[in-house]
């Protein structure tokens, strides 16, 4: 590099040695790299396992929004998290356990989620990692005031059409996420989460993050999914994928009353795209597109099967997977 | 044919499948499915919902409007003025015709749009998918890991107001 710059340096060649020395200082901006955006995910996702949190969390989507109380709880490397909707018909989230368990009391019913994914994390496999930078640009954008927390915003912006943007407000103290964005190609929101106040290192006892009802209350359903079986392959695959998506997941599960479905799941390192596919049966389905929150539903008929798409991407992206699945 | 049109619709069909669909379209009872299809997503999603008895209150109107009888333009300049009378009273033959034509003709399209407005709740649902799906997938998305279970919200509140598959 000296080198170049000494034969540069001559006068007729300054505007070349300007050239350079800009694009030497340009490339020294904080480009985010791979490690970076990788290593901002994992310290992200460590805050929002082992902090202990109250606050209220506003969700916002297609015009609605939706006000919840979230209390998360470490207690010597377990964690328990209790999220229960202030308004319209009493939800309740409560993870324990390693469980994910969803309370309806309305309808009485249970569905419980277990063993989840979380504990594997940060587990991005390198290609994940190669889709982050190759497919998204990470970067620092400015830093605002959310819950009352001078947070950082971070951007991960999308480099085609095949996946939604990003933004994350994140407290640098704690490291905590305080609100989440997704945004479309024209900067539409198309999901919010956030803090509207927060209270990080509270003093939380166990009392605070137990479900509302008994683990079963009498005569309420439990709907479990699961057990899992990812031992073997489920046969089928995805034959157009789209770009940067890689397979995470391949196993059969329980699905409702449907019994056995196949699962598959693709991963850009930010979002991922389920697909399930089951005997079609005698229930009617609701064909067509859909979509909830931030996550798009592609459902069609293939033969005599059922193909669920769903994910946090735009339809085009769920269409081409669900138009897609075939016997290998 | 319905299914065809209804997947036509929600922008699922492709190739070979969409051509079928669009013979079908051209076929008067498949060309009625497709009209009653959109009159009815119009008054779910509550935009231009057909009033009762507009089409009878318009035709009486109508009929009873006194004939406009232009008098003969004098000047050239006011020319432009005569036509866009005319035009709009044109117009106004057109689009009432067309709503007449389109209340009066297929009586079960404005049932099923009744029906449709009385049981909001039980059609829109229909639309979700099972948040049984929507929990199995949450767990593998990245971004759940740093939400924690903000996330599940989506399928707590997928469910519409009552919570069932």
């Amino acid at each position: 590099m000296t080198a170049v710059l000494c034969r540069a340096s001559g006068p007729g060649k300054l505007w070349r040695r300007r050239a350079f020395l800009a694009a030497a200082l340009f490339a020294a901006i904080p480009l985010a790299s791979a490690e970076d955006a990788t290593a901002w995910l994992s310290r992200v996702a460590a805050a929002a396992q082992q902090q202990n949190y109250v606050g209220v969390i506003v969700y916002q989507h297609g015009g609605r929004f939706e006000t919840s109380r979230l209390v998360h709880l470490n207690d010597q490397g377990k964690e328990f998290e209790k999220l229960v909707n202030l308004e319209g018909p009493a939800r309740e989230v409560i993870r324990m356990n390693g469980e994910v368990r969803c309370y309806y009391p309305d309808a009485k019913l249970i569905r419980v989620e277990p063993r989840t994914f979380r504990n594997a994390f940060p587990s991005l496999s390198p290609q994940q990692q190669a889709a982050l930078t190759e497919f998204y640009t990470f970067r620092m954008a400015e830093r605002g005031r959310v819950a009352g927390i001078e947070t950082q915003a971070w951007v991960f912006e999308p480099k085609d059409g095949l996946r939604y943007g990003h933004k994350f407000w994140v407290d640098p103290e704690s490291g905590l996420l305080i609100k989440a964005r997704i945004f479309d190609e024209q900067n539409e929101g198309i999901e919010q989460f956030a803090f509207t106040e927060i209270t990080i290192g509270a003093k939380i006892d166990r009392q605070m993050v137990s479900p509302t009802w008994p683990m079963v209350p009498p005569g309420w359903q439990v709907r479990q999914s699961g057990p899992k079986d990812e031992s073997k392959e489920t046969g089928w695959t995805v034959t157009r994928v789209p770009p940067g998506f890689v397979k995470i997941a391949d196993g059969f599960r329980r699905l409702r009353d449907a019994g056995r479905v196949a699962h598959l799941v693709y991963s850009d390192g930010l979002v991922a795209i389920s697909v399930f596919i089951e005997p079609v049966g005698s229930a009617s389905h609701p064909f067509g597109i859909s979509r909830q929150g931030g996550i798009n539903v592609v459902i069609r008929q293939q033969d005599d099967n059922l193909v669920t798409v769903l994910g946090e991407a735009p339809v085009a992206t769920i269409k081409q997977i669900a138009h897609s699945v075939a016997r290998r | 044919m319905r299914e065809q049109i209804s997947r036509l619709m929600d922008g699922d069909l492709e190739g070979a499948e969409a051509e079928a669909a669009f013979r079908e379209l051209k076929r008067v009872d498949g060309l009625e499915y497709w009209t009653c299809c959109h009159v009815i997503g119009d008054a779910l999603r509550r935009n231009g919902a057909p009033i009762a008895g507009f089409a009878e209150r318009f035709a009486r109107r109508l009929e009873a409007e006194p004939t406009v009888l232009a008098p003969k333009p004098v000047h050239t300049a006011k020319l432009p003025l005569a036509w866009a009378v005319a035009a709009t009273i044109a117009a106004v033959v057109v689009v009432g015709s067309v709503a007449v034509n389109m209340l009066d003709r297929p009586p079960t399209a404005l049932v099923t749009v009744n029906e449709a407005g009385g049981v909001r709740g039980t059609r829109a649902p229909l639309r979700q998918v099972s948040p049984d799906y929507l929990l199995a997938h949450q767990e593998y998305s990245p971004t759940t890991q740093i939400q924690g279970v903000g996330p599940y919200l989506r399928a707590v509140s997928a469910g519409g107001v009552d919570g069932r598959p």
